[in-house]
């Protein structure tokens, strides 16, 4: 039953991904329709999965010879990520219909999001690091093919290829990874890597956890490698909602946690994780309050509570970390696509272009304040819990001094995103237009977001049980939803990272009256803008490539005798190896 | 049995080339074949689709009873899993190039000789891949490269073709000289060519030490080695879009095997063959990257590519003569396969875009990366062709490139040798660097507006569509099944490393 299912779930988006492309983009409507209908099943598989996990392999397939087999297990972490794929998945295509409506090139997106999603499910699923590799490799296909959907736009396009190259790179840590692991152990096999990580020479094992390290932080936009994700905002919303908020950029952190058991125990590993994840956290943090385009401030956001997470995983709580990542997963989702349906009807990314549009568009301006008040963890919507829980178990865990900065960082994620609500639905509106609110499908994907996040965080009972039954040699355990509670309001540290966020929220409010406040912040505003020269570091290395290409041109002179020279220089120096080697 | 069997392999296209001649020539002169009547073509298509009964029944033979070296008068040959591979390679990719230039030949001055000098290649190629001794495997390897030189020269009306094929003739000779030079010293100091008793005879000297360098020189112009490439990216541009996907897809790779089959009679001289393929490997990898990043004319940008591609092979081959195990060679040969298949779709694709948007109205104009935008929309088959065949190029999967790439990387991790490590972690950066330029490509074509050269465009011939699709599914289907090549992949490595 689970091997079925397990197929299922990455098929039935494959299937439909190419029926989509068959029917052809005259005709929209089927185009539409499958693709929510597919998502749809293979949400509900997914859903199905969840409740029978266990930890032994369900299915191998055998790919041939050297490469193995094709080996899945439905454990808790896994089924619990498939889940969450394919159910936000489905909402974002249920979405997409509306928002997609009238566009070019239907058979192009739906394919590239029902291909990523079945993707997704298959990465969080295998159990081999080949196949791992394969899916993750896979996402960053789709990723790619929308961010620059819009073909013409070469800002998307750029960025569609920035992010390529840069998931890329960060792939080549998990490549090196996995292949030390082949190296030593002879299998690609996850299971048996992570039984037996013991027995591992520590050189190979610390060279593996940190290239690991590396390809999550890549996947996840964590320093140094998040400039990708702000320039993947041009793709369509319900991308940016499913792909850079809800699903692909969990991949690392689904990483980190898959392999902690394994990691644990190299020296420095945790410390760098964490320490990755606290200074990503802030750093963001400022970059989102200084950001003026709406879906950048919500990419940024999403980079500094991919850093929570992160960090929870380098102070040992992995409990923690995947229970923020299920809030994050449906409070971010809701506040893009809500963003996207202000997007769509605006026309316009710039939030002092926007202003007063909570009157016209009630609905929107409703969930989105729920999705913001998740965001910036007030009790008692589902971040608030999440959070919480990240940042005790970061004081426990981990150094005090950075409980305090993740501490600050959740005030100023008060800050941006007062901002942001205040921005775009409040205060004067910037000119005169006439805007509607959600239509229907918007409407449904929205509207079962919203009660995710007012009630998710109820099931931390039966999601805590589901991942300690997983693969994970007892590094989870179980908590009931009244011991979280009563855990959560009992602690100082809750009331200490309440007052802050309420001091964000009252910083941003008083903001005219603490001018000494604007004048001495404003250096780290510029600094914020200029992504604290990270950008400017891709820059250079994008232009060194250039130049070194430019200057090897002459090499090609079209010159005959030069290139006969070329033939008989590499003879020498071949002889001359040859000569001096032996 | 299998002398036989070897000399219809080699036959069958070669007598058919002499009597697809006479055809083209009669129809010529005495306009007793109407013109454009696809005569040529379809006789050269019957001759390579026969080629494959006496190659299927080698494949036969070599399985029951892995036969070993038979002679022809003085010549020896053997047919083992190498040959076996390289020859799979040629008819398949000579078979779809036959059928792929119908349309795209019709009425070009001395069609007939293009397919004349196509069966010539593909005959010898056969015979190269199971030459034995240093004679005859030169005689076969000449053969090859002059029905090359003519192909490449193809449209003698076009001066940038005939300056391609002038500096391909001319470097390739220079090559030859060299290989000329070390199969003389070969025989000075072993007073043998064949290669198995060479093997024997051979002992660390200089003498033998030089003429494997003048090997690996004199071949690697074949090759397309750097520094010894500069003939590749002129002659692969502008010859017709079928040679081209030969060159690329296996007339380099051929080399290759010559080279292989020669170091592996040198193989007790001296361990340096494997650090030079290593490090010629990386040299070409780095090189054909960084020169593609700044091409706009589409062949040019292939062909550039095929440079860092064979990069990759020498890495995997360097590999695996290093450890003496066989993944390197495995999946090198896997990825000469692959890149066979992947990069002859993409130079067919490209082909079939030049043909709708510039030949098909006698223009001779390189095909550029804008001219291809919004291809998508009007032409949607070579469009996805394309795309898949770079993508694949560049390692992505769930395509056949990302499994050999994998392979060969795995390889060089087995070794546990830090310095091969090293090199395996900077070819997978170079196959990163790789989708910079090949992810434009795709863009550019599936832009929603067609440009002005796409709306003006030909209709596209299914001649031209079937080969297309049928090396797109090889390419994904390979991709999640990569073990349906162990059957020809494994006896070839076998076959490497039993020489080494």
């Amino acid at each position: 039953m689970p091997a079925i299912l397990v197929l299922c779930v990455i098929l039935f988006p494959w299937v439909g991904a190419v029926a989509v492309w068959l029917v052809r983009d005259h005709r929209p409507r089927w185009q539409h329709s499958l693709a929510v209908g597919f998502s749809l099943l293979a949400g509900i598989c997914a859903t199905v999965l969840v409740f029978i996990t266990g930890s032994e392999l369900v299915l191998s397939i055998p790919l041939g010879g050297f490469f193995g087999s094709a080996t899945f297990r439905a454990d808790g972490l896994g089924a619990f990520l498939a889940l969450i794929a394919a159910g936000i998945g489905s909402l974002t295509v249920i979405f997409s219909v509306d928002y997609m409506r009238g566009q070019k090139q239907l058979g192009r997106y739906y394919f590239f999001v029902l291909f990523f999603i079945g993707a997704m499910c298959g990465l969080v699923l295998s159990n081999s690091l080949l196949m791992l590799f394969f899916f993750w490799e896979i996402t960053a296909l789709c990723s790619y093919a929308l961010i620059s959907f819009y073909n013409e736009d070469p800002k998307a396009v750029a960025g569609g290829i920035k992010a390529l190259v840069i998931t890329q790179l960060g792939g080549i840590g998990l490549l090196a990874g996995a292949l030390v692991v082949y190296a030593n152990l002879g299998t690609f096999d996850i299971d048996v890597f992570l039984s037996q990580a013991g027995e591992f020479p520590t050189a190979a094992l610390s060279i593996t956890g940190f290239c690991i390290l590396a390809a999550a932080a890549a996947k996840s936009a964590q320093i140094p490698f998040f400039t990708w994700l702000p320039d993947a905002m041009e793709a369509p919303t319900p991308v940016s909602a499913l792909i850079h908020a809800a699903t692909m950029v969990n991949a690392g952190v689904y990483l980190l946690a898959r392999f902690f058991p394994a990691f644990s125990v190299v020296p420095g590993w945790k410390m760098a994780v964490l320490i990755t994840g606290m200074v990503t956290a802030l750093l963001a943090a400022i970059m989102a309050a200084a950001s003026v385009d709406l879906k950048r401030v919500l990419a940024y956001s999403t980079v500094s509570q991919l850093g929570y997470m992160v960090y929870a995983i380098g102070a040992g709580g992995v409990l923690a970390s995947q229970f923020h990542l299920l809030s994050h997963a449906i409070f971010k989702a809701l506040l893009f696509l809500a963003a996207g349906a202000v997007i769509h009807t605006i026309g316009t990314r710039d939030m002092r272009q926007m202003g007063g549009l909570g009157r016209q568009m009630p609905f929107v301006r409703n969930v989105f304040i729920v999705g913001a008040l998740a965001l910036a963890g007030i009790p008692l919507l589902n971040g608030f819990w999440s959070k919480e829980l990240i940042l005790e178990t970061g004081l426990q865990g981990g150094p005090t001094w950075a409980f305090w900065f993740m501490a600050a960082g959740a005030g100023l994620t008060g800050l941006y995103t007062l901002r942001m609500v205040g921005m775009v639905f409040f205060g004067e509106a910037y000119k005169e237009q006439h805007v509607h609110d959600a239509t229907m499908n918007m409407r449904i994907a929205l509207g079962l977001l919203g009660a995710g996040t007012l009630s998710s965080w109820m099931l931390i009972g039966p999601f805590s049980q589901i991942l300690a039954r997983s693969a994970f040699f007892g590094e989870v355990q179980g908590i009931s939803l009244a011991h979280m509670v009563s855990e959560i309001t009992a602690t100082p540290a809750t009331w200490v990272v309440l007052i802050l966020i309420a001091s964000g929220g009252c910083i941003w409010l008083l903001r005219g009256r603490l001018t000494w406040l604007n004048s001495t912040l404003v250096w780290i505003g510029w600094a914020a803008e200029a992504s604290f020269g990270f950008e400017w570091l891709n820059k250079q290395v994008v232009t060194l490539f250039n130049h070194s290409a430019n200057i090897l041109r002459r090499t090609q002179t079209g010159i005959l005798n030069w290139n006969v020279l070329g033939i008989t220089a590499g003879l020498l120096i071949v002889m001359l190896y040859l000569l001096l080697w032996n | 049995m299998e002398t036989t069997i070897f000399v219809w392999m080699v036959a069958i296209p070669l007598l058919a080339s002499l009597v697809i001649y006479l055809l083209g020539r009669l129809g010529v002169q005495q306009d007793i074949i109407p013109e454009r009547s696809g005569l040529v073509h379809w006789s050269a298509f019957v001759a390579a689709l026969i080629t494959w009964i006496p190659f299927v029944l080698a494949v036969r033979d070599y399985f029951e009873h892995r036969s070993g070296i038979f002679h022809i008068e003085s010549i020896l040959l053997a047919v083992d899993g190498l040959s076996l591979l390289m020859t799979f390679i040629v008819l398949l990719l000579g078979t779809l190039v036959i059928l792929f230039s119908g349309q795209y030949m019709a009425g070009e001055i001395g069609e007939e000789k293009y397919y004349v000098m196509l069966l010539v290649m593909i005959g010898v190629m056969i015979g190269l891949s199971c030459a034995q001794d240093l004679f005859n495997l030169w005689v076969w390897f000449e053969a090859m490269a002059v029905s090359s030189y003519l192909l490449v020269a193809f449209y003698r009306r076009q001066p940038a073709s005939l300056e391609a094929g002038m500096k391909y003739l001319v470097q390739s000779a220079v090559g030859s000289v060299f290989v000329l030079l070390g199969i003389a010293m070969v025989l000075a100091e072993t007073h043998t060519l064949v290669l198995t008793q060479i093997r024997i005879a051979a002992a660390p000297s200089p003498i033998l030490l030089a003429a494997g360098g003048l090997f690996v020189i004199g071949f690697g112009v074949k090759i397309a080695i750097v520094p010894m490439h500069t003939w590749l990216p002129d002659a692969h541009s502008q010859a017709p879009s079928g040679i081209s996907a030969m060159l690329s897809g296996i007339v380099i790779e051929i080399g290759l095997l010559a080279l292989l089959r020669t170091l592996s009679a040198l193989a007790g001289v001296t361990d340096s063959w494997s650090y030079l393929l290593m490090g010629f490997g990386t040299l070409n990898m780095l090189y054909g990257n960084l020169m593609a990043l700044r091409q706009s004319q589409v062949k040019r940008l292939l062909a550039y590519s095929s440079l860092s591609h064979i990069g990759y092979i020498l890495l995997g081959l360097g590999i695996a003569i290093f450890s003496h195990q066989n993944g390197g060679a495995e999946g090198a040969f896997f990825h000469i396969f692959n890149h066979g298949m992947m990069k002859g779709l993409a130079f067919l694709s490209a082909g079939t875009l030049l043909y709708a948007l510039k030949l098909s109205r006698g223009s001779h104009d390189s095909l550029v990366i804008s001219d291809l935008a919004g291809a998508a929309s009007r032409y949607p088959v070579p469009a996805l062709a394309l795309s898949i065949a770079v993508l694949g190029l560049g390692g992505l999967p769930p395509l056949a490139g990302f499994m050999s790439k994998w392979q060969i990387f795995a390889a060089g991790f087995v070794t546990q040798d830090i310095f091969v490590i090293c090199l395996v972690v900077f070819a997978a950066l170079n196959s990163v660097l790789s989708l910079a330029y090949y992810a434009p490509l795709v863009n550019t074509m599936y832009r929603s507006q067609p440009g002005q050269e796409v709306a003006t465009g030909a209709k596209i011939p299914a001649t031209m569509l079937i080969p297309l699709g049928l090396l797109a599914s090889l390419v994904i289907v390979l991709g999640f099944w990569p073990g349906l090549m162990d059957w020809i992949i494994l006896p070839a490595s076998q076959s490497l490393l039993a020489g080494f």
